[in-house]
């Protein structure tokens, strides 16, 4: 007979049956039902009311019967915990068995048991557990720790566990060692501040001796747990690199690559004329490259890894081209990966190569694979600057397969190079126009009418082209049809004597027959642009237009720095810092690259550029990344600078056919013009409280700060009167944030320039910047701020106005305020009453408003007036608000709505402050 | 850290379903089927996420091994883990299949539970494991002829003598009553993977292996084994010198319990194998193979006056007669309607497959040194020019008994002490085609 039978019993009286087995005098029967009752167990039937009757079995010597008992207490007691008491007692006689297996089978059992009430009677056996002779037992009690603490944290810290547990640290038995490190490394992610892993060069000693004795789990831990020292110098950091390295080569893919985060940490100290830092970079290569001989899953994984270290030193695989080559049985998921740090390595050495690569696949047969090959050639001739015209023949070969979905990807990239190497190969529209019927995607339509209206002089017939696209064109879809009107505005202003009737056209088609604003508003805009002044139309949309840069969706450095941080970890598959998918207190905490020391380099590395293809140093600032995203282009593109002052004059005159629905949300920067066309009143200025005296002359040998907060145009600033009491000369001002909530930090030095003299007083305004480091303070808005002068160090702490922290696009669209406000859950919402208020409720919307809380929508509900308003934290962080205001009532009450409640008293404050002021 | 631990099989039955930290609920089991089997193609299935749950799984022996975590955990432990939890599951009950995972089940949680404490894996050796584990395997029927799982390494060459039989390696590792006549038996599997490109000019474009070297122990006492390779084995590009017939190889790992104090001057691999399947080396060469590939195709295509696309196809083997190769099948890109063909031998067959828009050639048997032809006529609608370009690369896929490309070969195996009573050692070796890529 075998186990499986177990999974076939579905007759009625099964409970009973089993009861009655249960109970039955003979071994093997009870071990029977037991296995039959974690069977039922498994597929998911209910079998709790077997509890007494399983538990009574617990009491054996049948070491296999009593794991069975175990797995099934630990399954069901959580849901039964007045008869889990009933078990107690045998564990703690187990814990007192002369055979190990059961001491630690009974530890680690009880730990599993979330009974809040067991936890008490768990103490005793897991201190003597703690202290066992036998490592087996010793490694479990470790664990045991950690699950403690999951459940009662203040028990153990109480209990002085956590001090056994870094004792543990120093024991003899490498697997004892893994666990305590495994534990304390995650008891200390839920306590940020405690410095529990007091990491120093001893215990890193300590560490790195174990690490080459532990199973390769346990070096797991360790290395992960390493990657969280910050060395103290470049000797430090080169000597642990040294240690680690041999890692490199171990068979198991997490150890691997738990040991390339570590040097790649690491390496950030090193300078980068070291010998060692070459020798480094030589080594990293090889376990990379033996990644991807992995099954595909890791593999995928892998490449992923790989992505961020290409984008970070390209340099370690910049020989490596081949590996990324696809293979026909690679799954889509992989070739896609494969092909897109092909892209980034592509360099002048060995463009030829990846070109013919390419070619072979777009044709391939996977459609999905196909296009993003096209696309990809189109990514090397803007990368590579001499590469370009062989891509682009490479293209028109693509092209004459006729292929509709390759005609449509090759037309969509080759847009792109003319936008980086403008009027260089006008010689292939004419075969592009070829292929203009079978184009059906919006994507491509778009490139192809970019094409004719930027090339109008050149292409004889273009009038008929943009004609042939008008006939269907409220079928188009929107990015078609700005693409359309400004195409033929284009040609219009190139050819103005043939296109008068065709331009008319298109713009009462796009400002009286369309519905959509984007449409609506550009139509207008050229309208009048070219009504009012042709010549300045001529300026505006044929202005010179910026060159596009190679680096295309490139993570920007900080994220990139912090996933670097987190190689080999579910960040770097989904190339998101954790905090965007990890729930709770794990994982907030930011992790950042050590900086470099001796030398006076930055941390970004000078010569990724060179590595990558030798024309990114002399990218200019004005060079703005290719977007995938046609529309966005182009809507910043053909409306630069210039535009602006022009249209605030013409606006002076609304033409009447102007609707009057003109308030409707507006695209792109014009927003803001028509506010103020249209006559909304500037807002107040932002609420700043009065100064108050921070630090007193008393403390401070004789320096009196007082200050206060305020936002000026989008800047928080921290304003500061520095009174000299003293009898001397004050110089050599300099000022520094502790780590706050909000991640506030000086945005420059302190502008102290002249000595502050005896009784002199100066007023300094500091711009602060809020990409700080952040840590939760308490209270929230709690700043901790040192100050230096040529005397002495002075520290002091004050409170800033939430207030200040509100951003000015902090107004929310209706249908979102609505729809998160109801996605919010109840339990985060507070409410404040706000007395002796006596404004209305006009009133108080406008003085909001001066502080950034925008009122979204009024409602008047039996003479109260309900307002609803939104405000946008510097951190990203939404609060809603609902303001009940009774007319003749100078109560007025508040609801807070945020998913992160910790706010709201905060916020709260900050309304009664710019209420009352 | 792993959150949860659950195999179920292909159907979506819950075989086995462990929680470990009581943070995530059995719904999740559920949840995952639902998402894995609703994915569509070019979705990269390896990691999905439901709200906080994060499920990392790999398919092995037709069933899902899921682990889910929700902290920012490592995808590579996790899958390395998965991996080496399905090793175990097959030292211990034999062979992976749903109803050898069914049989056992309490010895697969008993296994689980030794495994990892609190998402914290501990140990996946067998050796290790082994003083722990109470639970006896249950063995299912040592062969059938419908388990074909383990027939696919070794299996096609049973009809040829000298080759272990291919049941021997499927029982469970861990039996105390020594059933199976306790043979001490001990497999030594050299397997390697080629991929090759060779340009539409015939110019090889790439060439790389991948190589490992498998140790599958049934001996109880082994204390230490030697593993002798080719004197002339050498690593890494500089060591090469002379003409000499050296085996090289570019990169090589070893596992960790294998001592190399012996290696460097006598190439000899010291390792006590535990018991149960191991991989003791893995090693990879490119771009440099010692030998010409196995495989040669002369392609030409044309079009006739009927409108129709001429693709004759010569085939040739370029590895010593004596060999012969079980297997081949060849596919071939395309977007072809109909197809009629002229092949050089009655057993071999060939057909269209639309959905992969592939001409598919099957060849049962190629003698070594021999040279093989076919003619396929194919109907194309709307034949241009341009159609030519769209014949994609031909494929092969095979696989080659006896036979490494690297030319490792294990020169001798000896077992301290000399083992009482009878005991059989296996060396076998298979050269895959992982990715063999001819372009047109």
């Amino acid at each position: 007979m075998t186990d499986s039978k177990y999974f076939t019993t579905t007759k009625k009286g099964e409970i009973f049956e089993l009861k009655a087995e249960l109970n039955s005098d003979k071994k093997e029967k009870k071990k029977e039902a037991v296995k039959k009752v974690i069977a039922s167990m498994t597929v998911g039937k209910d079998v709790s009311a077997l509890f007494p009757d399983v538990v009574n079995c617990m009491q054996t010597d049948n070491l296999e019967l009593k794991k069975l008992v175990y797995l099934y207490l630990m399954n069901y007691a959580k849901s039964q915990p007045d008869m889990a008491i009933m078990a107690v007692n045998t564990f703690v006689k187990d814990c007192e068995d002369p055979n190990p297996l059961i001491r630690a089978l009974a530890v680690r059992t009880m730990g599993c048991i979330r009974v809040d009430k067991i936890t008490e009677y768990l103490c005793e056996p897991l201190r003597k557990c703690l202290k066992d002779e036998d490592p087996y037992v010793r490694k479990t009690a470790a664990v045991c720790v950690a699950k403690l603490h999951d459940i009662n944290a203040q028990l153990v810290e109480d209990q002085g566990f956590l001090d056994t547990l870094k004792d543990l640290i120093s024991d003899s038995n490498p697997m004892v060692v893994a666990n305590a490190v495994a534990a304390l490394s995650e008891i200390a992610e839920s306590h940020p501040n405690s410095n529990l892993l007091d990491l120093n060069p001893q215990s890193i000693n300590k560490l790195l001796t174990a690490l080459n004795e532990c199973t390769e789990w346990g070096q797991i831990f360790i290395l992960d747990c390493l990657a969280n020292y910050t060395p103290r110098d470049d000797r430090e950091s080169q000597s642990i690199c040294e240690r680690v390295t041999p890692r490199l080569s171990h068979a198991n893919s997490a150890v691997v690559l738990s040991a390339v985060k570590v040097l790649m940490k690491f390496m950030e100290m090193l300078p980068k004329d070291l010998d060692y830092y070459g020798t480094l970079l030589k080594k990293l290569a090889p376990p990379l490259v033996t990644l991807l001989s992995a099954e595909p899953e890791l593999q995928y994984v892998a490449l992923r890894n790989i992505n961020l270290i290409v984008q970070k030193r390209p340099e370690i695989l910049k020989h490596e081209m081949k590996v990324f080559f696809v293979k026909y049985n690679d799954p889509i998921y992989v070739k896609l990966e494969k092909l897109d740090i092909m892209i980034r390595l592509a360099s002048q050495a060995n463009i030829a190569q990846v070109l013919a690569e390419l070619k072979e696949y777009a044709t391939e047969v996977d459609v999905d694979f196909v296009r993003k090959a096209v696309r990809a050639i189109g990514r090397c001739a803007i990368k590579v600057e001499q590469s370009a015209e062989r891509c682009v023949s490479t293209l028109l070969d693509l092209i004459q397969t006729k292929v509709n979905y390759v005609v449509q990807e090759a037309i969509v990239v080759i847009k792109d190079i003319f936008r980086k190497y403008p009027n260089k190969y006008e010689s292939v529209i004419a075969t592009l126009c070829e292929n203009l019927d079978s184009l059906d995607e919006p994507e491509a339509r778009a490139a192809m009418i970019w094409i004719v209206g930027e090339y109008a002089e050149r292409i004889d017939n273009a009038d008929e082209l943009l004609e042939s696209f008008l006939e269907g064109f409220h079928d188009e879809s929107t990015q078609v049809q700005l693409q359309l009107l400004t195409a033929i505005v284009k040609l219009f202003l190139k050819k103005p004597t043939e296109t008068q009737e065709l331009v008319q056209q298109v713009l009462s088609l796009a400002t009286q027959d369309s519905d959509n604003p984007d449409l609506r508003d550009r139509g207008y805009i050229y309208w009048r642009l070219l009504s009012t002044d042709p010549v300045a139309a001529k300026e505006v949309v044929l202005a010179e237009k910026p060159l596009i840069s190679e680096e295309t969706d490139l993570i920007e450095p900080t994220l990139l720095e912090e996933l670097i941080c987190h190689i080999g970890t579910l960040a770097s598959v989904y190339h998101k810092p954790p905090s965007a998918f990890v729930e709770g207190s794990r994982g907030v905490m930011h992790k950042r690259l050590p900086a470099r020391t001796g030398s006076g380099e930055g941390t970004e590395c000078p010569d990724v550029g060179n590595a990558a293809g030798g024309s990114a140093p002399e990218a200019a600032p004005s060079i703005i990344p290719s977007q995938g995203d046609l529309l966005g282009d182009l809507l910043n593109l053909d409306l630069p600078a210039v535009l602006l002052p022009l249209m605030g004059a013409g606006f002076g005159a609304a033409p009447a056919v102007m609707p009057a629905s003109l308030n409707a949300p507006v695209g792109g920067g014009l927003g803001d013009l028509f506010d103020l066309g249209g006559g909304v009143g500037m807002p107040m200025g932002a609420y700043i409280p009065p100064k108050t005296v921070w630090l007193p002359a008393m403390k401070a040998k004789g320096l009196e700060i007082s200050g206060t907060f305020a936002r000026r145009a989008g800047v928080i600033q921290m304003e500061l009167v520095l009174t000299n009491k003293a009898m001397s000369v004050m110089t050599d001002f300099a000022i520094q944030f502790n780590r706050n909530s909000f991640g506030l930090a000086p945005a420059g030095p302190l502008q102290v320039l002249t000595p502050l003299g005896p009784n002199q007083t100066i007023e300094v305004s500091l711009p602060l910047s809020t990409v700080g480091p952040v840590m939760k303070m308490d209270p929230l808005n709690n700043l901790q701020v040192a100050v230096k002068n040529n005397i002495d160090v002075f520290y002091f702490s004050c409170q800033y106005p939430i207030s200040m922290l509100f951003v000015e696009d902090g107004k929310m669209e209706r249908q979102v305020f609505l729809a998160t406000w109801k996605d919010i859950p109840n339990d985060n919402e507070s409410q404040f009453q706000i007395q002796d208020c006596h404004l209305n409720s006009e009133a108080a919307s406008n003085k909001l408003q001066g502080s950034n809380i925008f009122t979204i929508a009024k409602r008047t509900v039996e003479g109260q007036d309900m307002l609803y308003m939104s405000i946008k934290l510097s951190n990203g962080i939404w609060v809603l608000a609902e303001l009940k205001v009774q007319a003749g009532n100078p109560n007025y009450t508040i609801s807070l709505k945020c998913r992160a409640p910790e706010v709201s008293q905060c916020v709260f404050q900050c309304y009664e402050a710019v209420l009352k002021n | 850290m792993i959150s949860q631990v659950f195999i179920l099989s292909s159907k979506g039955d819950h075989l086995i379903y462990k929680d470990f930290r009581g943070e995530a609920g059995k719904d999740a089991v559920n949840k995952f089927y639902e998402m894995v089997t609703a994915l569509t193609g070019g979705q990269p299935p390896v990691v999905m996420k439901h709200k906080e749950l994060h499920f990392v799984h790999i398919r092995q022996g037709g069933l899902y091994w899921v682990a889910t975590t929700k902290a920012d955990a490592s995808p590579f432990t996790i899958i390395e883990f998965l991996n080496r939890l399905t090793a175990l599951v097959k030292d211990y009950c034999g062979c992976l299949s749903e109803k050898s995972v069914q049989m056992n089940f309490a010895l697969i949680y008993e296994l689980l539970d030794e495994v990892v404490d609190f998402g914290y894996i501990q140990t996946t050796s067998t050796d290790i494991l082994k003083n722990f584990i109470q639970t006896e395997a249950v063995s299912s029927k040592p062969f059938s002829l419908f388990d074909l799982s383990n027939v696919g390494l070794f299996g096609a060459d049973t009809q040829q003598n000298k080759v272990a039989p291919s049941a021997a390696a499927t029982r469970p590792i861990v039996s105390s009553q020594g059933e199976q006549g306790g043979k001490n038996e001990i497999f030594v599997d050299v397997i390697e993977r080629m991929s090759v490109v060779i340009g539409a000019n015939g110019v090889l474009m790439k060439a790389d292996i991948e190589g490992e070297i498998r140790v599958k122990c049934y001996m109880p006492s082994c204390s230490e084994m030697r593993i002798g390779l080719n004197e002339e084995f050498s690593i890494g590009k500089s060591q090469l010198s002379g003409y000499g017939a050296a085996v090289r190889v570019d990169e090589c790992s070893f596992h960790q319990a294998v001592r190399l104090d012996e290696f460097d001057t006598y190439r000899i691999l010291k390792v006590c194998p535990s018991q149960g399947e191991q991989t003791v080396m893995q090693y990879q060469l490119c771009d440099d193979l010692p030998t010409a590939p196995p495989f040669r195709l002369f392609p030409s295509i044309e079009r006739d006056s009927g409108g129709r696309l001429l693709m004759y196809l010569k085939l040739r083997c370029d590895l010593p007669p004596k060999r012969s190769l079980p297997l081949l099948s060849l596919f071939s890109p395309s977007l072809f309607s109909s197809l009629s063909q002229e092949l050089s031998s009655p057993d071999q067959s060939a057909e269209l497959q639309p959905k992969n828009k592939a001409v598919h050639w099957e060849i049962p048997r190629f003698p070594g040194g021999a040279q093989l032809s076919a003619l396929f006529k194919l109907e194309v609608s709307g034949l241009s020019a341009a159609s030519l370009q769209e014949v994609g690369p031909v494929s092969l896929s095979f696989e080659l008994p006896k036979y490494t490309s690297t030319g490792l070969q294990i020169r001798f195996l000896r077992l301290s002490p000399i083992q009482p009573g009878p005991s059989q050692r296996w060396v076998r070796y298979v050269t895959h085609s992982d990715s063999y890529t001819i372009r047109i």
